[in-house]
């Protein structure tokens, strides 16, 4: 279900995301869920909610449960768990426009747990204390589930009313996979979808992130014994993006990488150094864990790699390597549900929805010069480094700026 | 000359294979799958850190051995592994636990090559005194990062406050310390003694074909003089070490692991012992428990908070993890529950639902050719069938849960935390 990010109302569209999977009126307490769940052998309902692409969340309830023919005695699992998704979604613990108090206030200290524990693996403290510089004056700067002050305003009217505006304005995809023909579970969401009053469906948005004048630099510190180091590309103009995805597997993607045998293997600068893309925002993020020492000469060596590529090429070995390493991805989807709901979710914003075969089929068409030319759309735009507190930045010689 | 293991619950069957060198190789093939997945497996973990050969003297080995050498194992004198299986696409990864050390793949294409690959490098070392020193760096900031995440440190420092000698309490990749006393002779000399055919074993789930696997084998397993290879043995006391180990790093709430010490099982034993522990715990701890409703609605705990079975070769501890702003509250009022719960027992009803959840749960792990793949890997290290978790899932009775929660000394605790300095 996509909507807008939200703004001041983060915290009321996660608080309505954490409680529509915690109960409902038919259940109306998470014990009672459970239990149920737990007599389905085990099936699972959650929800999530995330920043998706530019200025969009997406919030997702997703349910899983065993195949209809590994029922013990014969029940028909996928009609029944259809059944429940609808209710927790349509029929919520909820009255004259509010939710529960008691459930409201026990998903707002869940909701405050969750935006704090940021801090507890730090790896997702840097992504999102990054993220915060790298899209800076955009919606993605700011985290999904709001700020522990937002969240602490959260009531069960204010909840109620970011989970009415989900359901009547909300761009809203079905996705199943399994081993059925899902006839039950299309006539289940009809039949139940179709007395909802909606208007003003949210549009979706495939803006790229903005790539500043100049490259940010920033720094923070915790008391740690590992430094790590993100940055971010942007490459706004990138329109080719088979080549982009090829290019960031070359350069960081696989075990066979330029990260991985030039700056883990050669240099044995670090565990982990890799790369992403994300094909919407047209962004690249490298990130590595490194001794604090090594930060300069570990950024310098992630710059050597992708202006090597975009001097010289890659080489058509590499180019092999990276869309046979896609193949192999994609063609195992085909044994993972989940992955394949992803796969389809991922391209809802595509007038052209591929299938993992298609893809590959376009990716095979890429040559070595078309990844030297998404090579150089990139440009830096942001370094973000987590430092231990007690390392002393003189011994860079890079000397970040400390971030607010 | 292949053997068949059908199993009547889940109506699936797999076949054992023992090839002359002595590797047992377990075949699940998955009819409709597009990948097949091939785990390759040595007995050795970081938990052996002292063995004898043939009852000669012992070698003491550094601790983070086992996960060096399985670092040091892609690399050749030609071409490293990763480099090989780029040719095919396949995905290929490697893994060190306290028992064992696994080298892998999945692939959608080119399996037999893929295979040929695998049982290829695991049976080729190449350690030279330069490129052992070149991984230090390498495992060194491996090292630093788990030591930077409080999830590991939480559940390290229960396993040091659980047991006073056994290995088990040591990290599996080492110290900075310890690994620097690593040489490519002490690579080669646990090589050669914990990776002898005898000792390993190929599991294979998926798309592929079992006729094509054996001729595989046939031509690159190598035989070797069996070798009696014993780890040196430890006695464990049955008490815990230390009640309480308790850690300041910037957590926001407390996290907190919460382990039982049970004697040590093996066999069949050991699996009841799991499926067990899994059922009781989910049933008392569980989301759909009192016990969880309770304290969650104190805020004790949160969403986080989950109960499990960890065991292995020579441990084995029921467990609740979780964060709470008072995590020796919440291990207080465990111990309540068990003990009322020896003397009210809980309902057959909540027994059956949580074995049903329990089945459930297994039934999914074999729809996934990763997850077949490593349930015929767990239980060749455990010398059990490749079905027997599954199998007593399906027939566990309520009595003997009964049993084993009497047996369960819910004083013999120890509570890991890991709290913010603020």
């Amino acid at each position: 279900m996509y909507t807008d990010f939200g703004g001041d109302s983060r915290s009321d569209y996660a608080a309505a995301a954490y409680i529509l999977s915690d109960c409902c009126r038919k259940f109306p307490t998470y014990s009672k869920l459970s239990k149920h769940l737990a007599n389905m052998y085990s099936a699972s309902l959650t929800s999530s909610t995330s920043f998706a692409w530019a200025g969009m969340r997406g919030t997702v309830l997703k349910s899983s449960v065993i195949d209809n023919r590994y029922a013990l005695n014969g029940e028909n699992l996928e009609a029944e768990m259809c059944g429940i998704l609808c209710e927790c979604l349509l029929n919520p613990n909820a009255d004259n426009s509010a939710f529960d108090g008691q459930t409201t206030e026990l998903m707002r200290a869940e909701l405050i747990d969750d935006i704090d524990s940021v801090i507890n693996e730090k790896a997702n403290y840097a992504s999102m204390r990054g993220a915060m510089t790298a899209f800076k004056g955009e919606s993605m700067e700011l985290p999904p589930l709001g700020t522990h002050e937002q969240a602490e305003r959260v009531t069960p009217e204010s909840a109620y009313k970011a989970y009415r505006k989900i359901l009547e304005t909300a761009r809203i995809d079905i996705l199943c996979a399994g081993a059925s023909d899902f006839a039950d579970a299309e006539m289940i969401f009809a039949e139940k979808l179709s007395g909802l009053e909606r208007g003003n469906i949210c549009k979706l948005d495939s803006t790229p992130s903005r790539l500043k004048d100049e490259p940010a630099v920033f720094a923070d510190t915790l008391p740690m014994q590992q430094a790590i180091l993100r940055m971010y590309f942007k490459a706004p103009e990138l329109e080719d993006r088979f080549a982009g995805l090829l290019f960031a597997s070359i350069l960081g993607g696989m075990t066979t990488s330029r990260f991985f045998l030039n700056i883990r293997e050669k240099q044995s600068l670090c565990y982990y150094c890799s790369c992403f893309g994300n094909r919407i925002l047209r962004t690249l993020t490298a990130y590595a864990g490194i001794e604090p020492q090594n930060i300069g000469r570990t950024k310098e060596a992630v710059l050597a790699e992708i202006k090597d590529i975009c001097e010289n090429g890659v080489t058509e070995e590499e180019l092999l390597a990276a869309k046979l390493d896609l193949r192999n991805t994609l063609s195992s989807m085909n044994d993972n549900p989940m992955a394949m709901i992803s796969w389809y979710h991922n391209q809802i914003l595509e007038d052209n929805i591929l299938t993992p075969e298609e893809y590959c089929a376009e990716a095979d068409k890429v040559t070595a010069e078309r990844v030297q030319e998404a090579a150089r759309k990139y440009s830096l735009d942001t370094v973000y480094t987590l430092c231990p507190s007690d390392f002393d930045a003189a011994e860079d010689t890079d000397g970040e700026e400390a971030a607010e | 000359m292949i053997e068949k293991i059908y199993d009547d619950v889940i109506k699936e069957t797999c076949l054992k294979y023992v090839h002359e060198s002595g590797v047992q190789v377990f075949m699940l093939p998955m009819k409709g799958y597009s990948t097949a997945v091939a785990q390759f497996s040595a007995k050795f973990g970081s938990l052996d850190n002292a063995f004898s050969i043939n009852g000669g003297e012992l070698h003491k080995v550094p601790d983070g051995t086992a996960h060096y050498l399985e670092h040091k194992l892609f690399e050749s004198e030609e071409k490293d592994a990763f480099k090989l299986f780029a040719q095919t696409g396949a995905s290929c990864n490697a893994g060190t636990s306290f028992d064992y050390t696994q080298y892998y793949f999945s692939c959608a294409d080119s399996f037999k090559k893929n295979l040929e690959i695998l049982l290829g490098f695991v049976q080729e070392p190449y350690f030279t005194a330069e490129n052992v020193e070149k991984e230090r760096g390498i495992i060194g900031q491996e090292i630093t990062m788990y030591r930077d995440s409080p999830g590991w440190r939480v559940f390290t420092n229960l396993l040091e406050g659980l047991y006073s000698v056994n290995p088990v309490r040591n990290d599996i990749a080492g110290t900075v310390e310890s690994i620097a006393e690593i040489t490519e002779k002490t690579l080669y000399d646990c090589y050669n003694a914990y990776y002898n055919p005898a000792n390993m074993f190929l599991c294979v789930a998926g798309n592929f074909d079992p006729d094509e696997v054996v001729s595989v084998c046939e031509e690159k397993l190598k035989k070797r003089e069996p070798l009696n290879v014993k780890t040196a043995e430890f006695n464990e006391p049955p008490a815990v070490n230390k009640k309480r180990m308790e850690l300041t790093m910037p957590v926001a709430k407390p996290i907190f692991e919460i382990g039982f010490k049970r004697p040590l099982v093996s066999g069949q034993a050991q699996t009841d012992e799991y499926i067990y522990f899994n059922i009781l715990f989910d049933m008392i701890f569980g989301s759909v428990s009192d016990f969880f409703g309770r304290m969650r609605d104190k805020g004790l705990i949160n969403e986080q908070f989950s109960d499990g079975m960890f065991s292995g070769r020579g441990f084995c501890v029921p467990f609740a993890r979780g964060e709470s702003n008072d995590p020796d509250a919440v291990l207080s009022e465990m111990q309540s529950v068990l003990r009322s719960c020896k003397t009210a027992p809980p309902a057959r009803e909540d027994f059956e639902r949580i074995k049903r959840a329990t089945y459930g749960s297994l039934v999914r792990d074999f729809t996934n050719a990763d997850s077949v793949a490593s349930t015929l890997s767990e239980s060749a290290l455990r010398g059990s069938s490749p079905f027997a978790v599954i199998d007593t899932a399906a027939a566990a009775s309520y009595e003997k849960m009964l049993e084993l929660l009497d047996g369960l000394d819910e004083e013999n605790v120890c509570i890991s935390i890991v709290k913010g300095d603020n």
